[in-house]
């Protein structure tokens, strides 16, 4: 009777999550399926179709996807090399030191992931516009560090904070200088959560879509906004938009294939680790 | 940062302490500053917003005066910000709600299953995350038409025809809190699996031994454990939700009518649309508040959730 | 195991970032070569100078349509003849007026040219983001002299003339764009689905309504009778409502003693939405709401719809070229259809044109790119790629009827309604507001929010004559 309740309880565990796998995923493969439908056939068919290539070699050959790509690339992968090499010092800062404010200040630079973008975009146009970093590189990537560098620093500050001071101690016994020390025993710890808040970062920034369509356009103009374009013209070419949304979606996907195990382990936020 | 002096330093130390009281002072701000100084760049924007929701200022004019509390008056005294504002409140209510009440699930089938199937779905569930939402939000819109779309014709089959979705005033609230829900679910769920797995074995098979039913574990054992991280969760997920603009806009513009028009979507509306910029930055200072507020006392509760839960594992594990 | 994963990400980043670059290399042609084979500049009579601003940099703000594709392709063309540097940006046209009306409000000069609709320019030239183009047009040392301005439709051209007197109508004051491409609104119906069915292509407002009534779910569920925009925003108002609402013989706005006072409540006002009502209801598309130009026009073309009543040109794109849709092919037009009493169609106009930032600091140079891309020789070109050309030597052209007539009824439609075509709404500086409040009212009058059509209407017009009571009009 136990088996058996055990092997309902199996069953009904496996049904359930099928169930959100199928709402979870079915989107994401009715959007690659499109990528192989002509324009007339995203209309007009469910899944028997005569499958082409041609909205790849529009998007891929016929368009200037692949300088958006570029430009894609180069902003997130700046904005996160940037919050990291930045926002691990912080992070640092924040866990090792008593001082004034601290609290405040570790909670000031959170709430920078939790402003409008609406209320800074405004602003920010005219600054830009002003300072020249509009429609810039850099500027995006400024931009994107109130995305990417409060969620580096409060992951990794968690990770700080339950290394013991007695690691750090028996290491410099040891003869090691505090850079030594920093690289050898402590980036290691961290790796996990700098790992995976790092690509969360990256996707979110990756994704972000009001910022550069706000702060950009003649020179640099990221996949989110380019994507977009598919859409809106006199035709509705979802099949392009879709070879585009799923090109843009491998980089990160990638990644986490890469990091799969850091990838959870590592987003504990300063919680309990085991 | 001189080797020698943090050697000498750390000896000092009571060596159970892993905060450290340095005698100087200045280094730890020298370390952050410039992590600060980059995001710092906001405080001038936001500065500037505050300025500007004191003024008329209008896109289509040149000069703007002066006008004391004119817009906040103006919009306290407003049926469209009640109305804009109780949208925000109920969309932020059940978007957080189900995107928490769905990740804790998922998340928990996930852990408790162990074969192929749960590996693949751990990685392949975090997916949706990937796609830009305003980009999930338009192959929602084509899968949802009644016309054309895939979600019909699988309807259809189950003798439901033309569900009007985001299109009547009746289900419009409920389709677009469904795509949020898809579009963010998939963080939670990392967070929380992330919680399961620091979960301490002890605990729980001493518990088992007792005779505790599922529910007796889950609530004295897994949730207290869990808490920092659902708070971690629910600061996300509100503080996103209650601005939310992306999904909305995207999917209906704030109608059919008046029935998705938010607090951001109507500071949008009034900003960009009507050019009262102004008035515009009053509706989003007044969501900046809002969102301030209730972030610091989300962080507050996680933190003491996270020094009880400390304090439980380490029982745990020595019982 | 770890470094093997380390290194296959970096190389996979190596890989992925060399393949970038390589295909960017490709894809850009390092010259643009394209030779200018139909457009010859015209020798310089007097002062004029295609390459008096050689060396000069001009930013130019897109909006994604075709009209900006066929620009776009031909710009190394305008770059070669003149020597001007081109930069240019194009935005979806869900955020277009949000990017551009911030970048001309920062008053930097940059765009020096942007893309614009008529409307807009009731907001943009007040604000003093236009400037005005006359200056440019009647100067023979700026102007090539093949120019030809007459040759422009007057009712096109003449809708982007304002005199910035709200109330005032269109036609009068200054120039402050020139089109690139217009659209009238009117019927398209699907011949195959008209024919099987036995039916008549609809002429009046009432054969409209028992069309697309006997055509509801005509081949199953998701099926109905006439596609029509209804999302919350002004375009749902521009195309079929607001045509026929003139057609009803309806006015929008009325001043009365110096004041704008709106008349959507008037007996013709209430008749035409009431009608408008229940053709949705019983005719319209499912998720009418829904409905932006886009899934009007992709239902129509997927053979979802039988009719659409909006832009000429949307419905033209899903019948040429050939496989442009599933019902490319059987695509036909008709004049706008008529209620009782009137005798022709008061067709709304839509004007993607081009308007110079007043704040530009190369105005000069800016004005030889506006003159090439309105100009004669490059508009032949265009019009044979998009339909609807502005000019009177293109549309009557050999080579645009060629193709453009292939469409059946197209042409002859077109031809109907524009002598009586213009902007039927009042220019105000509240338009985008204003009409986004009557798509909302709209869109709860359909869902029966309301109990009758007259109420609605009355409260549309309380509210939107309340906006503008602040609204002087000069004497």
């Amino acid at each position: 009777m136990s088996t058996s309740k055990k092997r309902l309880g199996s069953i009904v565990r496996h049904g359930l999550l099928g169930i959100w796998a199928i709402f979870a995923l079915f989107p994401l493969i009715w959007m690659l399926i499109m990528t192989f439908k002509s324009e007339a056939d995203v209309m007009t068919t469910t899944f028997i179709f005569t499958p082409t290539l041609d909205n790849y070699r529009q998007v891929l050959l016929q368009s200037d996807y692949l300088r958006f790509f570029t430009d894609s690339v180069i902003t997130s992968v700046g904005a996160v090399l940037i919050s990291v090499l930045l926002g691990v010092p912080a992070a640092y800062a924040l866990a090792r030191y008593k001082f004034k404010y601290k609290e405040g200040l570790a909670f000031q630079i959170l709430s920078f992931r939790f402003a409008p973008e609406l209320l800074v975009v405004l602003p920010l146009f005219m600054i830009y516009q002003r300072m020249g970093l509009h429609d810039t590189y850099l500027g995006l990537i400024w931009v994107y560090q109130l995305i990417s560098m409060p969620l580096i620093i409060w992951v990794v500050r968690g990770y700080f904070e339950d290394i013991s001071v007695e690691i750090e101690h028996a290491a410099q016994v040891d003869g090691y200088n505090w850079w030594q020390v920093f690289m050898k025993t402590l980036v290691p710890l961290i790796k996990p959560g700098l790992v995976s808040s790092a690509l969360l970062a990256f996707i979110f920034v990756w994704n972000s879509f009001t910022f550069p369509l706000m702060l950009s356009g003649f020179n640099v103009s990221p996949v989110t906004v380019a994507a977009m374009r598919f859409l809106a013209s006199h035709t509705v070419q979802y099949g392009q938009m879709a070879v585009a949304a799923t090109i843009s979606a491998l980089p990160a996907v990638v990644f986490a294939l890469l990091i799969q195990k850091h990838l959870v382990r590592g987003l504990s936020f300063g919680a309990v680790k085991g | 940062m001189t080797p020698s002096q943090t050697t000498a330093e750390i000896a000092v130390i009571p060596e159970n302490i892993n905060t450290v009281q340095f005698k100087t002072r200045i280094r730890p701000y020298l370390i952050i500053a410039p992590a600060l100084l980059v995001t710092i760049g906001i405080l001038i924007p936001f500065a500037m917003s505050i300025f500007y929701s004191l003024t008329n200022f209008d896109f289509r004019r040149r000069d703007y005066d002066f006008v004391g509390l004119r817009n906040w008056i103006g919009m306290f005294t407003s049926d469209v910000f009640w109305h804009a504002l109780w949208v925000t409140i109920r969309y932020a209510f059940f978007s957080t709600g189900f995107a928490l009440l769905f990740g804790l699930g998922v998340a928990m089938l996930l852990t408790s299953i162990d074969n192929a199937f749960s590996r693949i779905l751990r990685v392949a569930l975090v997916f949706p995350l990937m796609v830009a939402p305003v980009i999930s939000t338009l192959i929602w819109n084509l899968m949802l038409n009644n016309s054309v779309g895939i979600v019909e014709r699988f309807l259809n089959l189950f003798g439901i025809f033309g569900f009007p979705w985001h299109a009547s005033h009746g289900t419009a609230m409920m389709t677009a809190v469904m795509i949020d829900v898809w579009v963010n679910t998939p963080f939670v769920i990392v967070l929380i699996m992330a919680g399961l797995q620091s979960l301490p074995k002890s605990p729980f098979e001493s518990a088992k031994i007792d005779g505790g039913s599922a529910w007796f574990n889950f609530r004295k054992l897994t949730l207290p454990i869990l808490k920092p991280y659902i708070y971690v969760a629910l600061l996300f997920r509100l503080m996103a939700s209650l601005q939310e603009f992306g999904i909305i806009f995207a999917l209906t513009s704030g109608g059919p009518g008046n029935t998705l028009m938010n607090l951001s979507l109507s500071a949008h509306q009034r900003g960009f649309r009507f050019f009262e910029v102004g008035i515009s930055l009053t509706y989003i200072l007044f969501l900046w508040v809002v969102i301030f507020i209730l972030a610091k006392q989300i962080v507050k509760r996680w933190q003491i959730a996270q020094r009880t839960a400390t304090g439980r594992m380490a029982d745990g594990s020595e019982g | 195991m770890k470094k093997i994963k380390i290194l296959l990400c970096i190389a996979l980043i190596a890989a992925l970032s060399l393949a970038v670059i390589a295909c960017d290399n490709n894809d850009t042609p390092a010259t643009p070569d394209a030779p200018a084979q139909d457009v010859t500049p015209p020798a310089g009579s007097g002062d004029f100078d295609w390459r008096a601003h050689a060396g000069t940099t001009l930013n130019i703000m897109f909006n994604q349509h075709p009209y900006a594709d066929t620009v776009i392709e031909r710009i190394p063309e305008f770059e070669a003849l003149t020597g001007i540097t081109v930069r240019h940006s194009v935005t979806p046209e869900e955020n277009y007026f949000d990017v551009l009306t911030l970048a001309l409000n920062a008053r930097s000069g940059n765009p020096d040219i942007f893309m614009t609709g008529a409307y807009q320019i009731w907001d943009y030239a007040p604000a003093g983001f236009i400037q005005p183009l006359e200056d440019f047009i009647n100067d023979p040392a700026r102007t090539f002299p093949g120019y030809n301005f007459a040759d422009f439709y007057e009712a096109v051209v003449g809708a982007l003339r304002w005199d910035l007197v709200p109330g005032n109508m269109v036609g009068t004051g200054s120039q402050w764009a020139l089109p690139m491409g217009f659209e009238l609104n009117n019927l398209a119906f699907n011949q195959r689905i008209f024919d099987e069915h036995g039916l008549e292509p609809p002429r009046t407002t009432e054969e409209l309504l028992t069309a697309a009534k006997a055509l509801h779910e005509f081949n199953g569920p998701g099926t109905y009778g006439v596609a029509l925009r209804g999302t919350r925003n002004w375009a749902t108002i521009h195309p079929g409502y607001m045509t026929l609402f003139a057609t009803w013989g309806a006015r929008d706005f009325e001043v009365v003693d110096g004041r704008l006072v709106s008349r959507v409540d008037s007996p013709e006002a209430i008749a035409m939405t009431d009608f408008w009502v229940e053709l949705i209801r019983y005719g319209g598309p499912p998720q009418w709401t829904t409905y932006t130009w886009y899934q009007a026009g992709a239902s129509f073309g997927a053979g979802n719809a039988a009719m659409l009543f909006d832009a000429t040109c949307n419905g033209y794109f899903q019948n040429y070229p050939a496989g442009a849709s599933a019902e490319s092919g059987n695509l036909a037009w008709l004049p706008g259809p008529l209620p009782p009493g009137a005798t022709y169609s008061r067709s709304n106009i839509w004007i993607w044109s081009m308007a110079m930032n007043a704040y530009s600091q190369n105005q000069d140079a800016a004005w030889l790119f506006m003159q090439y891309f309105t100009g004669p020789e490059f508009q032949a070109w265009a019009g044979t790629r998009n339909p609807d050309a502005p000019r009177r030597s293109v549309s009557t052209s050999a080579e645009y009827i060629g193709v453009v007539g292939a469409s059946v009824g197209y042409l002859e439609a077109l031809e109907a309604d524009l002598p009586h075509a213009t902007i039927q709404f009042t220019p105000q500086p509240e338009f985008i507001q204003t009409t986004t409040m009557w798509a909302a009212t709209l869109q709860d009058l359909v869902a029966g929010q309301y109990s009758s059509t007259e109420e609605a209407m009355r409260n549309l017009a309380e509210r939107k004559t309340a906006l503008l009571a602040n609204v002087e009009i000069p004497q």
